[in-house]
C-alpha cells in the first residue's frame, strides 16, 4: 500500500523551487559552473564554515573526507554502530577498518564517547561521529579525545543539517576537521541525490575538491570560459559531482531550511507533550537535544523488540508509515565487524525503537492521526 | 597561453532542451518523490527496449557504472585490465578503484583510433580478468574481434559506451558485444542529463549484482519501503551510492524519445564536415564515410598531421571564437599514472593525444557555423 494516511516524510515543492531547476535547464549549462558554486557559498554562510564542497551524496561526501584525511590500509576507524551503512562502508573505499563503537543509551541514540574511548588503539586514525535523527552527539568531549590521541574527527551529519552543538547555535559539521551532509530526498535539504563537506582547512577543501572530479587540475566549466584545454589528472579521483540543476534546487530550497527545521521541531514538540505520560511508549533524548537538533526522524521507544514491531504493524493497518535503523552490527555484511564484548546500547537501540513520521508538511491534525493510532496499537499490543 | 575569461562563440557542445522535457521534469518535482522510484524504473526499461537489451541499470555516472562493471566481471586486487590509454581517465580509475591494474594497449593508428585487438591479445596475461573497449567518439571499435580474443582467453569484454548510445557494429548495439556496457549521461553527450550514467547487461546475475551495489547491497530501497512491500533490509555486502534521481530519470526518458532523431542529423552533420574536412591540408580525418551511419557521431575530431602544433592551433581556433578541445591526452601520460606506470610506452596513442584537436559539434549547429569551423582550421593549421 502507498496510500498512507501519514507517510513517514513527505516534501513540499513550491513553485519558485520548479521554477529555478527550469530556469537552470533553460540555460543549458547543467554541469558545475555558476551554480554550484552560488550553491555552496550560500552553504557556507548557512553552516558557518569557510568551506563547502558539493558532491554526488552523503555516502561520497564520507568517502572523500576518508580519502582527505588520508585514511588507509591498517587504519581504524572508530564508528557508532547506530548510524546508516555508509558512515562504515566509507572507511572500507579507502582500504581502512570500522571499528564498531556503542551509542550512549536508549534513550540517546548518538555516540557513547567513553567507549570511543575505551576502543582506541595504536591503529585507530579517525573517529566518525555521528548526528543521528538530527540530535547533535557530543562532538565538544569527541573533540577534546581526538586531540588528546592525535586522531580525526569527521562529523556525519547527514540527518542533522542546522543542528546545534552548543548554546551559543554552532553547527554541525564546524567542530571535525570535516563534516559530511547528505541532500537525499527524505532529508531537511533534499534535492533527490546529493551531498556536501564542510571543512575549515584549506588543504582538505583543495583535497576534497580535486578527488571530486577526478582529479583532474581544470573542469569543463573552466575551459568553456577559455581556459587552456590541457589538464593532468594528478591522482585517482572519482565522478562525485553534484550537477547545476540539483544545486539550483538546493539553492532554492536553503532559503526555507530555517523554517522547515522550525515547523519539524514543532512537530517533535507536539508528539513529546502529547506521548510524555503515555505508558508503552518512552521519549528518547531531553529538551536540550530537542532544542538543539534539526529533527530528521522522531523516535519513540517500546518496551522490547516484540512489542516495536506488533506496534509498527498496527500503525502500518492503521495508514501509518514507520520505521527503524538496524544496528550495523546486525547486517550479513557488518557482523565481523561487531567488537567481542558486544554493543548493548545500540543493540536495544535497534530493538526497541520506532520512528513516527515526521516532516515539514505535517499540521496539528496529523499529529492527531497518529497519536490516536498510537493509542489505539498500544491498546492492543 | 594566458587564460582568458571569455565564453566562445562557438562553444565545443550546446544543449537546447526542448519545452517537453522541462516539463517532464517540472511534474516530477511537484511529485514529491525524488529518488530511485516509477520514473527510473520506466527510463531503465525504455532504454533497454531501445538498445535491446535484458538489463539497464541506471547510475549516477558512467565512471560508476564501469566500477560496476568491473566489480561485477570479478575485477580484484591482482587483476588486470586492458583499456586502451586514448580515452578519458575514468576507463582506467574504475579498473584501480577496483585494487586491479589497468593494463594500456594500443590503439589502431591516428584514422582508427579504437583499441587495437591485436595489441590487446599481446597484452593478455594469466592475471586478465577483463578488457574494456572504449567506443571513441561514438564509433564502434572492433569488438566483434574483442569478443572472439575475450571467449578464447575467457576473460570478461566490457564497453565503455560513454560516447555512442544506439551505435551499431554489424546491426548490433554497441554495448550488448561483451558482459556489460557502461554508458554516460554527462552534460556534452549526445543523451545528456547533467551528471548520469547506466550499466546493460544481458546477464541476470550481473543485473542483480549491480542493482545490489548501486544502493549499498540494502536488501529493500526506500521505495520498496513507502509502497508497503517491505519493512526492513539487510546489508549484504559493500556497496555505494550510485543511484540516479527521479527528476533526471524524467528528463532522460523525456529525451530518449528524440535520441534516434537527434543522431540522425548528427550524422548528417557530421558528413557534411567531413566532406568539407577532407579538403582541409595537413589533417587526418579519424574513420571513414561509410562507418558514420554505424556511429552515434558524438564529437568531430581531427589530427594534425605534423607533432608539435597542437597549442598553437588550438590557440588560434581560440582567437577567433572556435573553443576546441582534446579528446583525449593519453591516460598513462598524466602523473598520476606516470608515478604508477612509469614504463608505459604507446607510440601511436602518445602521437594521437599530442595532434587531436576536437571541433565544435551540436546538432543544432549551422552550415555557417560549420562553414566558419573549417576556414578557421584550415587557416590555422596553414599558418
Amino acid at each position: 500500500m502507498s496510500d498512507w494516511r501519514v507517510p513517514l516524510t513527505d516534501i513540499a515543492m513550491p513553485e519558485q523551487d520548479v521554477e529555478a531547476v527550469l530556469d537552470c535547464l533553460r540555460s543549458g549549462w547543467l554541469t558545475m559552473g555558476p551554480r554550484t558554486k552560488a550553491f555552496e557559498e550560500a552553504l557556507a554562510r548557512y553552516v558557518g564554515t569557510p568551506h563547502i564542497v558539493t558532491v554526488s551524496s552523503g555516502t561520497a561526501a564520507l568517502h572523500l573526507a576518508c580519502q582527505a584525511a588520508a585514511l588507509g590500509p591498517g587504519d581504524e576507524v572508530i564508528v557508532p554502530a547506530i548510524t546508516f551503512v555508509a558512515s562504515a562502508s566509507a572507511c572500507r573505499y579507502v582500504g581502512a577498518e570500522p571499528v564498531l563503537c556503542d551509542v550512549r543509551s536508549a534513550h540517546d541514540f548518538n555516540v557513547d564517547v567513553e567507549d570511543v574511548a575505551r576502543r582506541i588503539t595504536s591503529r585507530t586514525r579517525a573517529v566518525i561521529a555521528v548526528h543521528f535523527c538530527g540530535y547533535p552527539a557530543n562532538v565538544a568531549a569527541l573533540r577534546a579525545l581526538c586531540d588528546e590521541h592525535g586522531l580525526v574527527l569527521i562529523e556525519d551529519c547527514a540527518q542533522a543539517i542546522g543542528a546545534h552543538v552548543d548554546a551559543s547555535g554552532r553547527q554541525v559539521g564546524t567542530v571535525g576537521e570535516l563534516g559530511c551532509f547528505s541532500f537525499f530526498s527524505k532529508k531537511q535539504l533534499c534535492v533527490g541525490e546529493g551531498g556536501m563537506i564542510s571543512t575549515a582547512d584549506e588543504a582538505l577543501d583543495a583535497s576534497v575538491r580535486l578527488f571530486r572530479s577526478h582529479a583532474m587540475t581544470s573542469s569543463t566549466w573552466d575551459r568553456h570560459r577559455g581556459h587552456d584545454p590541457a589538464y593532468d589528472v594528478v591522482d585517482i579521483g572519482f565522478n562525485f559531482r553534484l550537477d547545476e540543476p540539483r544545486a539550483a534546487l538546493g539553492l532554492s530550497r536553503l532559503q526555507r531550511l530555517d523554517e522547515d527545521i522550525a515547523a519539524r521541531r514543532a512537530i517533535a514538540r507536539a508528539y513529546r507533550e502529547r506521548l510524555a505520560e503515555v505508558p508503552g511508549v518512552e521519549l528518547a533524548f531531553d529538551e536540550q537535544a530537542v532544542e538543539r537538533a534539526s529533527h530528521f526522524a522522531f523516535p519513540v521507544l517500546l518496551a522490547e523488540r516484540d512489542t516495536r514491531d506488533r506496534f509498527r504493524e498496527e500503525l502500518k493497518s492503521n495508514g501509518i508509515q514507520t520505521t527503524w535503523y538496524p544496528a550495523l552490527h546486525t547486517f550479513t555484511e557488518y557482523q565481523r565487524f561487531a567488537p567481542a564484548d558486544g554493543l548493548p546500547a545500540a543493540t536495544e537501540v535497534a530493538n526497541r525503537h520506532c520512528a513516527l513520521p515526521l516532516s515539514s508538511t505535517m499540521n496539528a491534525a496529523d499529529v492527531d492521526v497518529v497519536v490516536d493510532a498510537v493509542h489505539s496499537a498500544l491498546a492492543v499490543i | 597561453m594566458a587564460s582568458t575569461e571569455t565564453f566562445p562563440e562557438l562553444p565545443l557542445f550546446d544543449l537546447q532542451l526542448q519545452p517537453q522535457d522541462l516539463e517532464a521534469v517540472a511534474e516530477t518535482l511537484r511529485s514529491g518523490w525524488l529518488t530511485l522510484g516509477p520514473r527510473t524504473a520506466a527510463f531503465e526499461e525504455a532504454f533497454a527496449a531501445q538498445l535491446g537489451a535484458r538489463h539497464a541499470i541506471a547510475v549516477s555516472s558512467c565512471t560508476a557504472a564501469l566500477h560496476l562493471a568491473y566489480l561485477a566481471a570479478g575485477v580484484g586486487p591482482g587483476d588486470e585490465v586492458i583499456v586502451p590509454a586514448f580515452t578519458f581517465a575514468a576507463t582506467a580509475a574504475a579498473v584501480l578503484y577496483c585494487d586491479a591494474t589497468p593494463v594500456f594497449a594500443e590503439i589502431v593508428s591516428r584514422k582508427r583510433p579504437s583499441l587495437d585487438p591485436d595489441d590487446v591479445e599481446r597484452s593478455i596475461t594469466p592475471r586478465t580478468k577483463a578488457v574494456c573497449a572504449v567506443h571513441y567518439a561514438g564509433y564502434p571499435a572492433a569488438v566483434d574481434r574483442l569478443k572472439v580474443i575475450c571467449d578464447k582467453h575467457g576473460i570478461a569484454l566490457i564497453e565503455d559506451v560513454a560516447h555512442a548510445p544506439s551505435a551499431t557494429l554489424a546491426g548490433r548495439k554497441l554495448g550488448t558485444w561483451g558482459l556489460a556496457g557502461a554508458f554516460s549521461f554527462f552534460s556534452n553527450k549526445v543523451l545528456s542529463v547533467g551528471e548520469g550514467g547506466l550499466l546493460c547487461t544481458d546477464s541476470d546475475e550481473v543485473a542483480a549484482f549491480v542493482r545490489s551495489r548501486r544502493s549499498h547491497a540494502m536488501t529493500s530501497g526506500t521505495w520498496d519501503r513507502h509502497s508497503g512491500r517491505t519493512d526492513t533490509y539487510d546489508v549484504v555486502g559493500l556497496g555505494f551510492n550510485y543511484r540516479l534521481d527521479e527528476p533526471r530519470s524524467a528528463l532522460l526518458l523525456s529525451r530518449l524519445q528524440r535520441l534516434e532523431a537527434e543522431i540522425e542529423r548528427r550524422r548528417e552533420l557530421t558528413l557534411r564536415y567531413r566532406s568539407m574536412l577532407a579538403q582541409v591540408e595537413g589533417i587526418i580525418l579519424p574513420f571513414e564515410d561509410t562507418d558514420v551511419p554505424g556511429s552515434s557521431c558524438y564529437v568531430i575530431p581531427i589530427m594534425i598531421d605534423e607533432d608539435g602544433r597542437q597549442a598553437e592551433v588550438s590557440s588560434r581556433m581560440r582567437e577567433r571564437g572556435i573553443q576546441t578541445s582534446i579528446f583525449y591526452p593519453s591516460i598513462h601520460r598524466f602523473s598520476a599514472y606516470r608515478e604508477r606506470f612509469p614504463d608505459v610506452s604507446l607510440p601511436i596513442s602518445e602521437l594521437a593525444s599530442r595532434t587531436e584537436l576536437t571541433l565544435p559539434f551540436y546538432p543544432h549547429m549551422t552550415h555557417e557555423d560549420q562553414d566558419r569551423v573549417v576556414t578557421a582550421l584550415a587557416e590555422a593549421v596553414a599558418r
